[in-house]
């Protein structure tokens, strides 16, 4: 039996007086997508940060395929491809050079690097701008030749913090259709970080991590199941009476909304024909949804995810840019 | 192993080589103080080097200077790379960090060896006269003292977070090793106190080195120089590589 791709034991680490990562423990399956969800400063990027060789943990331990990152972090970077929430590349070269110097620094054989390098960034739609400067690229553009970097040494787990941080719509499918493209191709291990809820959906497996812990780890629907109860919106011309009926009736709190109120309920579609069924006041409209992973950290935290660390990040590089 | 610094240093060379402005900024500073002092001082300064104007004197302090300012501030370069975020990819990739840091240090001397031989090149045609074959001799010299310097320049780099922090702690250590040297004056008559300082400084031996093979005028034995300069070199190299291992990405 082989071992598994990622395993983690009771990981802390502190920094003086605050304890970032506070004892988790999670296994990851060779050729899964792992994700992290949590809000900024859950611990997340310390724990990517330990498991990928940049920093050590105050205690626990963590091994990638058997190999522990403390004692033996040459083996570890050997296997293991990194993309960082904000982008690493040498912006004054070009792609191509970017990735050259990557595989001469990864070992590729070098009757392969050619190869490898052209068919990485046909793999990532970049191959026609090879010989750009990478500073004349957009946000997007640089995560995928990032993650055309990742795949140049083929690691057997590629780590992604925030890999859609900042990018727009579109850019965000596109680059997840790469990473299934290429778990599904070279059966690479992803593991990444994220706080968008949607992302999350992309995982085999979450976990929702809160104040440096582990509160909930299973497959998004497992996770969406645990919560239990649907979400049902109703549009009506007196959500007073609608509100009162729901308490009075059913014992159900309900919260309002634009045009009504919206409550949450479990199987919510066969209520909604009981609703409708019964004596009521008079109705414009009604809709049901499944709980979605906000309602799972909601529920699980009591708190909603913010999106807030992508924008100051970008704000403290362009104060940087404009000092230089 | 070898590969990777070759692959590292030939990165820095071709980012180097595609910033022409940084190259001709480089090379006036020397210029302005070859005229300025040179010229300005040429009159009233009595050396006590047999057939040697005060400007052809001055060539040698001042392509030791070069390196200085050059090298040192080629360290920047890792500052810059922290912050915005490419050295995180070197120090996840199974690179040793020595391979790294000697990579810089080649690199950082490199660019400052461009300048200085330029300058050198350029100076006969405002009158200095050296030996030509002496002046190449001092290549390999000024190709260990800006690796010394580079050194130099990546410990304060690793303990820096900013550009200012770094320009101001380089300025404050860069003007007195320079001042300081003998690249301006002749140890030979200092103030008892003002010598013992210049002694005490290893670039004194760099400048002193080169003033040798130039001019044929020594302060200290050739061989003294060159082990002062290896020795500063093997040091710092040591320490910066120390330096660089605990810095934090």
């Amino acid at each position: 039996m082989t071992a598994p791709a990622i395993e983690v034991q009771d990981l802390r680490k502190s920094y003086d007086q605050v304890e970032a990562v506070r004892g988790v423990g999670f296994t990851v399956g060779a050729g899964e997508i792992f994700g992290f969800l949590g809000p900024n400063g859950a611990g997340k990027t310390t724990t990517i940060k330990i498991l990928c060789t940049l920093l050590q943990p105050t205690s626990g331990t963590a091994r990638l395929a058997g190999m522990d990152v403390v004692s033996s972090p040459s083996e570890v970077r050997r296997r293991i491809g990194v993309i960082f929430q904000d982008p690493a590349l040498d912006d004054r070269l070009t792609a191509e050079e970017n990735l050259q110097l990557h595989a001469v620094a990864y070992r590729v054989p070098r009757a392969e690097r050619a190869g490898r390098i052209d068919e990485a960034l046909q793999f990532v739609d970049l191959f026609d701008r090879r010989k750009d400067l990478t500073r004349t690229f957009s946000g997007g553009m640089k995560r995928r030749l990032e993650i055309a970097r990742g795949l140049v040494h083929r690691p057997d787990i590629l780590f992604l913090d925030e890999p859609t941080t900042g990018l727009d719509p579109q850019t965000r499918a596109r680059t997840w259709e790469v990473l299934r493209d290429l778990r599904q191709k070279y059966g690479t291990t992803l593991f990444l970080t994220t706080h968008y809820m949607d992302e999350a959906e992309n995982c085999d497996r979450i976990a929702v991590v809160d104040h440096g812990q582990i509160v909930a780890l299973d497959t998004p629907a497992a996770l969406k199941r645990a919560v239990g109860k649907d979400l049902v919106a109703a549009r009506t011309a007196d959500p007073a009476a609608l509100g009162r009926l729901l308490q009075e009736k059913y014992g159900l709190a309900s919260t309002p909304s634009e045009g009504g109120l919206t409550f949450m309920v479990e199987q919510g579609d066969a209520f909604i024909v009981k609703l409708l069924t019964s004596d009521r006041p008079p109705l414009e409209g009604i809709s049901v949804r499944r709980p979605t992973l906000d309602d799972v950290f909601l529920s699980l935290t009591g708190r909603q995810i913010r999106a807030e660390g992508a924008e100051s990040n970008m704000a403290r590089v362009r104060a940087m840019a404009r000092r230089r | 192993m070898l590969e990777v610094v070759y692959a590292l240093w030939r990165r820095d060379m071709i980012k180097f080589l595609r910033d022409r402005r940084q190259l001709i900024t480089s090379v006036t500073r020397p210029f302005l103080w070859l005229l300025a002092f040179g010229f300005g001082l040429r009159g009233s300064v009595r050396l006590p080097v047999v057939g040697a104007d005060y400007v052809s004197f001055l060539v040698p302090g001042l392509a030791t200077m070069t390196v200085l300012f050059a090298s040192m501030f080629a360290a920047i370069s890792i500052v810059w790379e922290r912050e915005f975020g490419f050295l995180k990819e070197l120090l996840v990739a199974p690179v040793p960090r020595g391979a790294i840091v000697a990579a810089k240090i080649l690199a950082g001397s490199t660019t400052a060896i461009i300048e200085t031989a330029l300058m050198l090149a350029l100076s006969p045609l405002v009158g200095a006269r050296y030996s030509p074959w002496g002046a190449v001799a001092s290549i390999p010299v000024l190709i260990v003292f800006g690796m010394t310097v580079n050194a130099l320049g990546i410990i304060v780099a690793a303990r820096m977070r900013s550009f200012e922090g770094f320009g101001s702690v380089v300025n404050f250590v860069i003007q007195p090793v320079f001042f300081l040297s003998g690249a301006l004056y002749p140890i030979a008559g200092l103030p008892h106190l003002l010598r013992g300082i210049v002694i005490a400084n290893p670039m004194s031996y760099a400048v002193d080195a080169v003033r040798g093979l130039c001019l044929g005028h020594h302060g200290f034995p050739l061989a003294l120089d060159l082990a002062v300069v290896v020795l500063s070199a093997v040091v710092l190299g040591a320490l910066a590589t120390r330096a660089f291992r605990r810095m934090e990405a």
